[in-house]
């Protein structure tokens, strides 16, 4: 092992009357973080930047963050098969107590976010963020904004009601429209030629598990390039 | 108390309060709604036999539901408001009952006598005790009702 296991460097006198006192104190001494901490706190945000138009991809975020505590919980009572689905959504909307209230935060979100994220995607073009050094952000960003529609295209079809039906034969037939590839893209997301209990299955899987794990990879690439780059200059 | 501790206090009363609003609704939706007294197939009382006069149809609600218990001298049958046809929610027309939205019309004990419904309007279990009437599932089993108005009971 090549990590420092030494015991941490004594504090100095003036160190010790910066730590903060407390659980968080303790915590942060333990693991010799103040000087991360102090980095973290002690960015200045432009001037230029103090508007909201550059709050787009924050509020993208705290979406997000809503949709996966919401999502956890309808997966308490979602049930991804045929006969049931259906079923369930109609369950967690009349009988499970705040169930309209947790499956409409999720639905209002869900379409909210697809908004912010064009929007941010839209302030980023037009103040000239993406230019050198950023253009790998840009890029991520591309990529969360296709996840995020996957998300949305996903998530359609688990109520499994006529609406969804009739949206994922559209969807998927034109992914089967693809050059080469098309039928490929299509028996796959279908898990068939046809849509049945296979689509359902793979849709949610895609929903709950993949889509997620991709998303939260880039978000934690896209930040840790935003604190490296720091807020872009102005126009 | 100074003016910073005050603003703590005040900071920390906010913190808990939006905690505990947000707390409150999540540990409601994961208590399984089968556990919530009055939920659907649990037996409720819908009242003391007093309340429903003889000769009437009385509106109740059960579990959520609109009905309406009937006394015939004694023998109280619960019946679902919810017309066969497309689901409207049945007026009591005198003894009989007759629907707002396409002119259904169905006789004191539930058979169609006016269309456009065709199934008769279904009946709750139900038995009196000490009492009061109480209501069970509904019975579905008169009559091959469609999965949607199956589903209105579930």
């Amino acid at each position: 092992m090549s990590v420092a296991t030494g015991p941490l460097p004594e504090q100095t006198p003036s160190e010790a009357k910066r730590r903060k006192p407390g659980l968080v104190g303790w915590v942060v001494n333990r693991l010799g973080m103040d000087d991360i901490m102090e980095d973290q706190y002690n960015r200045v945000v432009p001037f230029h930047a103090t508007n909201y138009i550059y709050c787009f991809g924050g509020i993208a975020l705290v979406l997000f963050i809503i949709l996966a505590a919401t999502g956890i919980m309808l997966a308490v009572y979602y049930q991804p098969t045929p006969d049931a689905a259906y079923q369930s959504v109609l369950d967690i909307s009349t009988h499970v107590q705040f169930g309209w209230w947790i499956r409409s935060i999720h639905r209002w979100s869900a379409g909210a976010m697809v908004l912010l994220v064009f929007v941010h995607m839209l302030r980023v073009f037009f103040t000239g963020a993406y230019k050198k050094p950023r253009e790998l952000n840009w890029l991520t960003g591309v990529a969360l904004l296709l996840i995020t529609m996957g998300f949305g295209f996903t998530g359609y079809l688990l109520p499994w009601d006529q609406k969804a039906y009739w949206a994922t034969k559209v969807g998927t037939d034109i992914a089967g429209t693809v050059p080469v590839f098309g039928h490929f893209l299509l028996v796959s997301l279908r898990g068939g030629e046809q849509i049945s209990a296979a689509t359902l299955g793979r849709f949610y899987d895609l929903h709950v598990l993949v889509l997620p794990a991709i998303i939260i990879i880039l978000l934690l690439g896209h930040f840790f390039m935003i604190r490296r780059h720091g807020i872009s200059g102005r126009l | 108390m100074t003016r910073s501790s005050f603003l703590k206090w005040l900071i920390g009363i906010v913190g808990a309060v939006s905690v505990a609003g947000i707390l409150y609704p999540v540990l409601r939706f994961l208590k399984p709604p089968a556990a919530v007294s009055g939920a659907i197939g649990q037996v409720v009382n819908v009242g003391v036999l007093s309340s429903f006069p003889a000769g009437q149809l009385t509106a109740v609600i059960i579990n959520d539901k609109p009905a309406a218990v009937q006394n015939l001298n004694g023998k109280y049958t619960v019946y679902s408001l919810i017309c066969t046809h497309l689901g409207c929610v049945n007026a009591i027309d005198g003894d009989a009952f007759k629907c707002p939205c396409h002119g259904s019309q169905f006789s004191p004990t539930g058979v169609v006598t006016h269309g456009p419904a065709k199934l008769p309007l279904p009946t709750y279990h139900s038995q009196t005790q000490n009492g009061a009437l109480l209501v069970g599932p509904i019975d579905l089993s008169h009559a091959a009702y469609p999965a949607w108005y199956k589903g209105e009971f579930t």
